[in-house]
This record gives C-alpha cells, structure tokens and sequence, in this order.
C-alpha cells in the first residue's frame, strides 16, 4: 500500500478560529478513510483542504506520488442544479472533460466507458433521460457514475448517502469497494455512524478542537465520541449498549 | 403581402436592422441561457440598466460613437460588478440588494446627466431603442460583439456547463474557477452594448431572457436549449422589426420583446416542461423526445 496523501502536524481553521491542531497521519492505497463530526467540526474544511481549495493554518500537507491529475469528487447535493437541461449519459461524460478547451466529441470508446460506468452504477437503463426527472437515488447513481469517469487514485465523496434509500446506498457501497480493491484511496465524508464504517478501514474523528486518526476500531469509541462533542454520553451508552457487553449492563463509564 | 415585404426591404434601415438583428440573436442567444440557467435573470436585468450612465457620459463627452459606447458601457458595467460583489463580500448587504441599490443610482444618474445635457436623442430611443438607429458602425459593433461571444462560447461551454450544474465540483477541479464567472459578466456587458441600439438600455435584456426562458420549457439537454433560444430570438426579432415597421411610432425593442414574451406565453402553455406535462411524475418511456 502506497501513501497517497499525508498531513504532518496540521492546523485547520480560518483566521481567528482555529478548527484542530497537530494532526499527522497518511491515506494510503486501498484503504477506506471514514472522516466524521458534529456540525461545524471541520468536515468540510478538511475536504476544501484536500481540494487545494484552502490552505492550512499550519502544518505541511504531502503528496507522496505527486498531487493526482485527478481527484475524484463527488460534492454535497445542496449546490448542484437539478434542473439543469442535460442527460444522464452527458452528466456521467462529465467526468472525463479536462477544465477548459474546446467541446469535442467522445470517441467510441470514450461512449463504451460512459455506459459501462452507467451500468455499474445502476442507471443504464435511464440514460437518455434529463436529469430532472430522476429521484433523488437515481441522481446520486448518476453523480456516482461520473466519479467513475474521472478514473481517479484518489476518490473523495462528500456526504454521499445523505439522501439515497437503504438499497442505493448498499449498491454504491459495493462500487466503492471495488475502489478500495483496485488499489484506489477512497474518502468518505458521513454524518452518522452508520452501516457504512463496516465497509471503511480508517476513521478520522473531528471535534471539540482534536482530531483523531487511526482504525476504525481504535478511533471510534464511546470515549472519543462523547469528548469529540459527537455525541452525548446517554446516546454513547445506548448505542454501545451491545459493544460494552450485555452482561456488564452497566455505562456509567462512558 | 408580397409587395409589402418588398417594400419594407426597399429601405436601408430596415434592411441594416433585419442585418443586425440576425446577428444579435446568434450571440445574445448563448448568453441568455446561461443567464438563465446560472440564476442570473434578474442580475442580467439589472446590469442593463447599470450600464446607462456609462453609455451617457461617453454620448455626452465624446458623441454618439461605436467606441464611446463601449468604452463608457464597459467601464460603467464593470465597475457596478466590482462593487457589487465588494458590497456583498465586506458588508452586511447580500449580492442581489447591492446590485439593486447600485443599478438603480446608476440609472437614475444616466437619465438625469442625459436630460440635463440637452440630449439629440430622444429619451424614448435611448431607452427602448429604435430601428433608425442602426448605422454602419452599430452593424460593426453587433458583428464584432458576436464574434467574440461565440469564440469565447466555443471555448468556455463546458466549464459554463459544469459550473453551473455542480459549482463545487467545477471549483475543485479547476485552477482558476472566477475566470468563468468574470468572463461571462463581461460577455453579458458586450452583448448588453450590441443591443443597445435596437432594443435600448430597458429592454436589452429581453432578448436575452425570453427567448431562453421560453426555451427552457422544450429543452432536455443544453444543444436544445442554446439551439431553440437563438430561434426564438431570430423570430422575435424579425417579427418584432416589421411590427415596428408597421406601426411607424412604436419604438423597436418593446415590440421585439413582445414577440420574445408571446413566444414564452405560448411554451408555458404548450411545452412538455411547461404546464403541459408535471416534470417529475415522468415515465421512463416518454423522456427521450423532448427536444
């Protein structure tokens, strides 16, 4: 596994305002990081960070192999227009269009790709269709569809789930996973804790002014959670309930 | 009504206007989807008339010349942009209240230093354009105009698509994403100045607007939009100009907008995205043939 990203002693923050200090740690290939936190904890920040959007207060941000081409990135639903007159087959194709330079046209085997990527992602079948007439499940299929298309080492997915029903999320769970087999770093920004850490190798945990990196075992406990301001110590005990051992039946620990 | 075409096309300054019309839609038409797509409408509205001082200053201290024109409406243009977006940036004021407050002092300001200059154009050609207006230079202006706009398309269509689909994700991949925004300002300005002249400072916009918007209830995909839009604000203005024709004392941009609005009128009514179909209770089979 080759590092593909690395932090050392970052600060993240805006002037005035600072977010988390001293974190170090590195993204390799083929692994699943999980980064969550309460509102306001820097989520997005660090993938504007990420982004080469913002800078850090301090600290050196890596890239071992060079900065990648391409970062695949699939952005929060809130910004994008989806009632803009374009199909599902040219919203996918999007993926391969350099920044700037001239319209020109995919060749055949750039239109095998677009549909191989449709199928995968499930929306085949719809291609043809514009994009405001799809649920908000088939357009997150589709946005998935143009992450394949910009073939990325690196793929960061802001809030992914955030509004797709249980079998679009475990469907696009199963492509990113074949991400992580590749050999491709994936990025995973969630919001809860939910099914979806079974399938991430790393966690890094934002919140009342630390952050914490490692496994998802060694990150992700109820410890952390509750002094990371994510959640409080009577939802820590709740959800724990069974992890702590139905037997000991006691929490006050937590 | 043969003779009558014949007729009208007798004279030259029909013939320049229907010339210079054909023009103006083939680069307005691309700016006013974008315009609309982008959310803009009402800020393309408000740069119109923004631009009026600009437009009267350079008439009152160096005549009515193409270059005056320009060189007035450009720097009026983009200074009320400069300022609107430093209003929004550093006070309380969000962009659409300081373009507001901003349009309106300028064109307050363009009708009085006009008024109080003793102008040779009538108030009503300069606001609402007319057809007797357009000489070789204007016809120069119009066609340099649409030169520039549609190299400019040619080359910044797909970063316009992205980032007015998904501005985050355009922003994470591109290394200079306000050159998009700024360039399109600045081609809107352009194209605002080329249709000065037919339509005047008020109704510039219509035919940015209508034509896009009347569009937008064909179109599933930007080809159709972009295409429908240029037709709709070529048939505006043809039938714009010979109602202008007609009935000698009505100035052209109102009656070219009106036919854009009859256009709108009649895609709200019939077209598959306007009240004649519900857009998200679709089935799958009768989405392919919307444009």
């Amino acid at each position: 596994m080759q590092p593909v990203f690395q932090v050392w002693d970052l600060s993240l923050g805006y002037p005035g305002k600072t977010l988390f200090e001293h974190l170090s740690f590195s993204i390799e290939s083929g692994t699943t990081l999980a980064v969550l936190g309460a509102n306001g904890s820097g989520k997005s920040t660090f993938v504007k960070m990420m982004l080469n959007l913002l800078s850090p207060l301090s600290g050196e941000v890596i890239w071992p192999a060079g900065r990648p081409r391409e970062i695949g990135y699939l952005a929060q639903m809130a910004e994008f227009d989806s009632r803009f007159p374009i199909r599902v087959r040219d919203l996918a194709a999007m993926g391969a269009w350099g920044g700037f330079g001239m319209r020109r046209r995919l060749d055949r085997e750039g239109h095998m790709r677009v549909a191989a990527a449709l199928d995968e992602a499930g929306v085949l079948s719809i291609a043809d269709q514009p994009i405001h007439t799809l649920s908000g499940g088939q357009l997150q299929r589709a946005l998935f569809a143009r992450v394949i298309m910009q073939d990325a080492p690196l793929i960061l997915l802001d809030e992914p789930f955030a509004a797709v029903d249980q079998q679009t999320e475990a469907h696009l769970l199963t492509i990113i996973n074949r991400w992580r087999d590749e050999g491709r770093a994936v990025v995973l920004v969630i919001h809860d804790l939910s099914s979806v850490l079974d399938h991430c190798t790393h966690a890094l945990l934002l919140g009342g002014g630390h952050a914490n990196h490692g496994s998802v075992t060694e990150v992700l406990t109820p410890e952390r959670l509750v002094s990371q301001k994510y959640m409080s110590e009577s939802q820590a005990a709740w959800m724990f309930r069974s992890a702590l051992g139905d037997t000991k039946k006691d929490t006050s620990h937590v | 009504m043969f003779e009558f075409f014949t007729e009208m096309w007798g004279f030259a300054f029909m013939q320049r206007a229907f010339v210079a019309t054909t023009v103006l839609s083939a680069s307005v038409a691309p700016v006013g989807a974008f315009l609309v797509l982008r959310r803009l409408s009402l800020a393309g509205e408000a740069m119109a008339h923004a631009i009026t001082p600009g437009i009267v200053i350079g008439f009152v201290t160096a005549g009515l010349s193409v270059m005056s024109l320009l060189i007035g409406g450009l720097i009026a243009g983009v200074g009320v942009a400069v300022l609107t977006s430093l209003l929004a940036r550093k006070t309380i004021l969000r962009s659409d209240a300081s373009l507001a407050s901003l349009y309106l002092i300028a064109l307050a300001a363009g009708i009085f230093i006009l008024s109080a200059a003793g102008s040779a154009i009538p108030l009503k050609s300069f606001l609402f354009g007319s057809i007797l207006g357009i000489d070789d230079a204007s016809m120069m202006l119009v066609g340099g105009v649409a030169m520039v706009t549609l190299l400019s398309f040619a080359v910044l269509l797909r970063p316009l698509i992205v980032s007015t689909c998904d501005p985050v994700f355009f922003e994470a991949r591109t290394r200079w994403p306000w050159l998009v925004d700024q360039g399109f300002m600045l081609l809107l300005v352009l194209n605002l100045l080329a249709a000065f002249k037919t339509l005047g400072t008020l109704m510039a916009v219509g035919l940015m607007i209508l034509p896009a918007t009347a569009a937008r209830y064909w179109a599933a995909t930007i080809t159709g939009q972009l295409v429908l839009g240029f037709v709709f604000a070529l048939l505006s203005c043809w039938i714009g100009l010979t109602l202008s024709y007609i009935f000698p004392n009505t100035p052209s941009g109102p009656a070219i907008v009106l036919v854009a609005g009859a256009f709108f009128l009649i895609s709200v009514l019939c077209a598959p995205l306007g009240f004649g179909r519900k857009p998200r209770k679709q089935s799958h089979a009768d989405t392919t043939s919307l444009t």
